[in-house]
């Protein structure tokens, strides 16, 4: 009898796994709160402070552990992952970029734990946010380089000019391109994580006709980097892969793009909540009909949610409140690299794209050689027609030639 | 009048291959024009429809036949106890017959040039199916990418583990799909050009083109 695995066995399979999984998890962060300093500020007091009670704090370590696709049984773990948050030292640079993920990540009405986190985490260095300046910032930066090499992350945010040597960016009082400092910096840390697009792919500065030959980080530098792709990305997507850091003490799985699978790993169009109405093949055709009133499908108003890994559906931003899609907007499809050229334009399905004209270019000239096609079919068939009837001399044709004029002649 | 001879031109298997190949990349064409540019059912209530998910339903269910009648006809390209005609792709190499061939199909010259019997294709036709092969291998990996994309589970979730760094190499899913829709104009273009092509051989020739396909059998006529 094929009986499938009952609840017990499977239970039980599954629970050993876990338990191994869970050991491992518990000696790394013994480790962890062995080796790195105390955190500067007390997780736990930060979130009395802030109004987040014990309960809302236990909902974020569920939804955390669900995140990143961990079984309940995980949720004290996470909770231990989060109070050591704060140990990990941290250098943040930042190169060819706006700041908006640091806005991003720094900016809510209320803040959430998410927020709280990232701000207990020991930044050694962020020249957004760093008070010193000048020769005293560079030195908060060798300073941590000596004390932590091999221990901090560096988190980059902003792609690498690769143009005149590097030389369309220079930053710090010593006028170095951003090139060296990437390098200096990369060769001592124990893991790159690239926040938002710029740093993962480029981004715009990459865009074509990229003028400055700018490039993601992990290209110019041949390194493998954490790439949290997005503009911006969501702040989940950074705290989860740190969470995941200090649990297993290793980066957790990553896509052909360096993406984080357990946030990037399912496109936009799989998990939207508009998805229904695209299946059913209902689309807003213009924006403000009634169909956009409806809430159907952004499809044909340009969404690259199709083409597009993320868990912008699932994570949502401004405090989970809302995403592009819910707000009414297709996705623009951020996350994937080389976006402004092969999602453009936005509020067009593929349809005028800046590589190869698109869809409609693609159509035309379809539609343009299939009536060459026919056209010339059409005149080859008359053409065949004149030359191998008047002369008779089409092969085969003779006999059957000869014995037609025998009977009409 | 000359003799009418008989020649088993195609095996049963080549000819189930040709017409289900030409079944299923028609209705692709038809499943993949509405995908790439659909147009809204107004009619019913959201929970009562499923058009675009029926549309992709048979798309990637007529995808898959594809998938497996091309390596259906791989096989026996190199397999067929019949005639295993490998070699037949590559009689363009021959560029001489193929400028021959050329001249005869553009009205130059009067007389077909002289045909290889050892091989079931004119150095055109081995040209033409040669590229048609490779396009529809481009059109399966593709599509099997930007199936996987949304099902990850049996074959296209195993088929898009290893097709990722193609993905990747292509530059994402929205090239991916561009090229898929790029070649699909291919196709709609093949098609005409095709049965034209065995019409006029048909009329020409007489020598039952068009029907081979069917019964497998071409005629010729042999001289007294």
């Amino acid at each position: 009898m094929g009986k499938v695995i009952g609840s017990d066995e499977y239970g039980r399979r599954v629970a050993k796994h876990y338990r191994k999984l869970m050991e491992h998890c518990k000696v790394n962060l013994d480790r962890i709160e062995a080796e790195y300093p105390e955190p500067f500020l007390n997780f736990k007091e930060l979130l009395k402070e802030r109004g987040v009670s014990r309960r809302a704090f236990l909902k974020w370590t569920s939804a955390m552990t669900a995140a990143l696709m961990l079984p309940p049984l995980f949720r004290p773990v996470v909770a231990r992952a989060a109070e050591a948050f704060g140990r990990l030292p941290v250098v943040w640079l930042h190169f060819a970029e706006c700041t908006g993920c640091s806005e991003a990540f720094l900016r809510c009405s209320y803040p959430n734990v998410d927020d709280i986190l990232l701000e207990t985490i020991s930044l050694e260095y962020h020249e957004t946010l760093m008070a010193a300046a000048g020769y005293q910032a560079e030195q908060n930066l060798e300073k941590c380089m000596q004390d932590f090499a091999g221990k901090f992350i560096c988190v980059i945010e902003g792609a690498l000019p690769q143009g005149l040597r590097g030389q369309y960016l220079r930053l710090g009082p010593k006028g170095k391109t951003g090139i060296q400092i990437a390098k200096e910096v990369v060769s001592k840390a124990a893991a790159v994580v690239c926040i938002g697009s710029c740093s993962a792919f480029g981004n715009v500065q990459a865009a074509r006709p990229n003028p400055t030959d700018a490039a993601g980080v992990g290209k110019v530098l041949g390194i493998k980097t954490v790439n949290i792709a997005g503009c911006p990305p969501n702040g989940v997507n950074f705290t989860g892969t740190v969470l995941h850091y200090l649990m297993f003490g290793d980066l957790p799985a990553l896509d052909p793009l360096g993406r984080p699978i357990w946030a990037y790993g399912k496109r936009i169009h799989d998990v939207c909540e508009r998805r229904p109405h695209y299946d059913a093949g209902e689309f807003v055709e213009e924006w403000g009909d009634a169909g956009a009133k409806k809430g159907w499908c952004l499809y044909k108003v340009g969404c690259k949610g199709p083409y597009t890994y993320g868990n912008c559906g699932k994570a949502r931003y401004n405090d989970a409140v809302s995403w592009p899609v819910m707000a009414g907007h297709g996705c623009i499809g951020c996350y994937e690299p080389g976006f402004w050229d092969t999602m453009a334009p936005f509020e067009k399905p593929i349809d005028e794209s800046t590589i190869g004209g698109g869809d409609r270019t693609a159509d035309n000239i379809g539609l343009a050689l299939t009536g060459v096609t026919a056209a010339g079919i059409a005149a080859h068939a008359v053409a065949s027609a004149a030359v191998h009837r008047k002369k008779g001399e089409a092969p085969g044709k003779e006999t059957v030639k000869a014995a037609q004029e025998e009977k009409h002649g | 009048m000359g003799k009418i001879e008989e020649k088993r031109e195609w095996s049963a298997a080549i000819r189930i291959n040709h017409w289900a190949m030409a079944a299923a990349i028609v209705v692709l064409i038809v499943t993949g024009f509405y995908i790439a540019d659909p147009f809204t059912v107004y009619q019913g209530e959201t929970t009562d429809k499923m058009f675009m998910g029926e549309v992709r339903f048979w798309h990637l269910l007529f995808g898959i036949f594809l998938l497996f009648l091309v390596i259906w006809r791989i096989y026996l390209a190199f397999f067929s106890r019949f005639h295993a005609d490998w070699k037949d792709f590559l009689v363009w190499v021959n560029l001489k017959g193929l400028v021959n061939q050329v001249r005869f199909y553009l009205l130059i010259d009067k007389e077909e040039p002289e045909r290889d019997e050892r091989y079931l294709y004119g150095p055109t036709q081995s040209l033409t199916y040669l590229g048609l092969l490779a396009i529809i291998i481009c059109m399966v990996v593709t599509g099997l990418i930007l199936m996987g994309a949304g099902y990850h589970a049996g074959l296209s979730g195993f088929a898009y583990k290893v097709l990722r760094p193609v993905e990747r190499m292509l530059g994402g899913l929205a090239m991916v799909r561009y090229i898929h829709h790029i070649l699909t104009w291919c196709f709609v273009l093949f098609i005409p050009v095709h049965v034209y092509m065995a019409f006029w051989h048909d009329a020409l020739l007489k020598q039952g083109t068009v029907s081979s396909m069917i019964s497998g059998v071409l005629f010729k006529r042999v001289e007294k």
